[in-house]
C-alpha cells in the first residue's frame, strides 16, 4: 500500500519522545485520550479576530497540545472576496482553520472544549454548526483595534449566544477604564467585560468563569 | 505545524471515505467521543479508516481531535466514523446524557451542568 506516502511520517524530528506504535498522524503527537468513566463533553466557543489570542488563551487553559483543523467551505468567500481577478473568479471555496483544546475539569465528570473561532461573517456557514450545542462564547478583544470586534460580536449575538468579553491586554494597548469600553463596545449591562491576559491560566479561568455564570443566569430565555 | 510540500497528502480528502457514503440522519457530532471494539477492518475500508480505528485501540477520542490528529477536514472525519460505527468498528458515545435536556434550553448545556463547569472552573484556580 501506498500510505507511507500518503501521508508524512510521524516519527520524523521526534524519535525517542513519541510512540512509534500505530495511533498518531501527520501531526506527529501522541493522542492523550478522554476519560474513562461516564463524562460529559461541552463545548465553549474562543472567538475574535485574526492576533488578538485566541489560540494563546486556548494553550493556556488546554491540558492537550492545542490541535488543528481545517474545514473547506463552500462559497463561503463569495460575498465578500475581490473575485475581479480574472482567474479567481470561479472560486467559491475558502479554507477555515480551527484550534482547539481540551480542558478536563476536577473529578472527570466535565470535558470542555475551547474552539478558536474566527470571527469574519464570511465564516458564517462554520458558525452555524460550531455554534449549537455550546455553552457560550468568549470573546477576546484588543483595545488597539476595538472596531475588529464588532463583527464578531455581531454574529454571536445573531446565533443567540450568550458571551463575555474578556480584553487581552497587550504590552502597548491604551489604558481604558472597562466603563468606557463597555460604552464603546456598546455592550449590554449584564454583558460581562473583564481584562485578561490569555498567557496567565488564572486569568484566562477567570475570563470562562464569568462567561459560565452569565450563561447561567440566560438559561432558561428563549434566545434562538 | 503546517504540512510541507513534499508532505503534502496524495490521497485527496474526498477519496478518504472510499466509494461509500454517511448513513441518512447523521447522529454524528463533533464532540462524540469514539472507540474501537476489536471488530476487524473489511477489505473496501480505505488507509483512512485504518488509521482512524488504530489511533482509537488506545482509548476514547471525539471526532473532532480525531480530525486533529490525522491532518482531515472535520466533515470527513465525521462521515468516516459513521461508516465505521455503522460497519461496527467503532462505538460512538454522546457529548451529553440527554439530548432533550439539551434541546430544552435553545441548545445549550442545562443549567445543571453549567453549574458543574462554574464550581469545576473555580476549583481549577490557583
Amino acid at each position: 500500500m501506498d500510505s507511507e506516502h500518503s501521508w508524512s511520517s510521524p516519527q520524523a524530528g521526534h524519535a525517542g519522545t513519541l510512540s512509534p506504535s500505530a495511533g498518531t498522524g501527520p501531526t506527529g503527537q501522541r493522542p492523550v485520550y478522554l476519560p474513562e468513566g461516564a463524562h460529559r463533553r461541552v463545548k465553549i466557543l474562543v472567538a475574535g479576530h485574526l492576533g488578538v489570542g485566541k489560540t494563546t488563551a486556548i494553550r493556556t487553559l488546554s491540558e492537550i497540545p492545542t490541535l488543528h483543523t481545517e474545514e473547506v467551505m463552500t462559497d463561503a468567500a463569495a460575498a465578500t472576496d475581490d473575485l475581479s481577478l480574472v482567474g479567481l473568479r470561479n472560486k467559491t471555496t475558502t479554507t477555515v482553520a480551527i484550534d482547539f483544546g481540551r480542558l478536563t475539569l476536577p473529578g472527570d465528570k466535565i470535558v470542555l472544549y475551547l474552539y478558536g473561532t474566527p470571527g469574519q461573517r464570511r465564516f458564517l456557514p462554520l458558525w452555524k454548526g460550531i455554534a449549537l450545542g455550546a455553552l457560550g462564547a468568549l470573546v477576546l478583544v484588543d483595545t488597539r483595534r476595538l472596531d475588529a470586534s464588532f463583527e464578531v460580536m455581531d454574529l454571536i449575538e445573531e446565533r443567540g449566544l450568550p458571551y463575555a468579553v474578556a480584553v487581552n491586554v497587550f504590552p502597548d494597548s491604551p489604558d481604558y477604564s472597562l466603563e468606557i469600553l463597555r460604552a464603546k463596545l456598546d455592550l449590554a449591562p449584564d454583558t460581562p467585560l473583564v481584562q485578561c491576559d490569555a498567557r496567565q491560566t488564572n486569568s484566562s479561568l477567570n475570563a470562562l468563569i464569568e462567561l459560565t455564570a452569565h450563561s447561567i443566569a440566560r438559561a432558561g430565555e428563549k434566545t434562538s | 505545524m503546517s504540512r510541507g510540500q513534499e508532505q503534502r497528502r496524495l490521497l485527496p480528502a474526498y477519496l478518504a471515505t472510499g466509494t461509500g457514503g454517511a448513513p441518512i440522519g447523521s447522529t454524528i457530532d463533533t464532540l462524540t467521543a469514539l472507540r474501537a471494539t476489536g471488530i476487524p477492518l473489511a477489505p473496501y475500508h480505505t488507509s483512512v479508516h485504518q488509521r482512524v480505528v488504530e489511533l482509537l485501540e488506545g482509548g476514547s477520542l471525539t471526532v473532532m481531535e480525531i480530525a486533529g490528529y490525522l491532518g482531515l477536514p472535520v466533515s470527513v472525519g465525521i462521515v468516516v466514523a459513521e461508516q465505521l460505527v455503522t460497519d461496527g468498528q467503532l462505538k460512538g458515545s454522546a457529548p451529553v446524557a440527554d439530548a432533550a435536556e439539551v434541546a430544552a434550553n435553545a441548545n445549550r448545556p442545562s443549567k445543571e451542568v453549567m453549574e458543574e463547569v462554574l464550581s469545576g472552573l473555580r476549583a481549577l484556580l490557583v
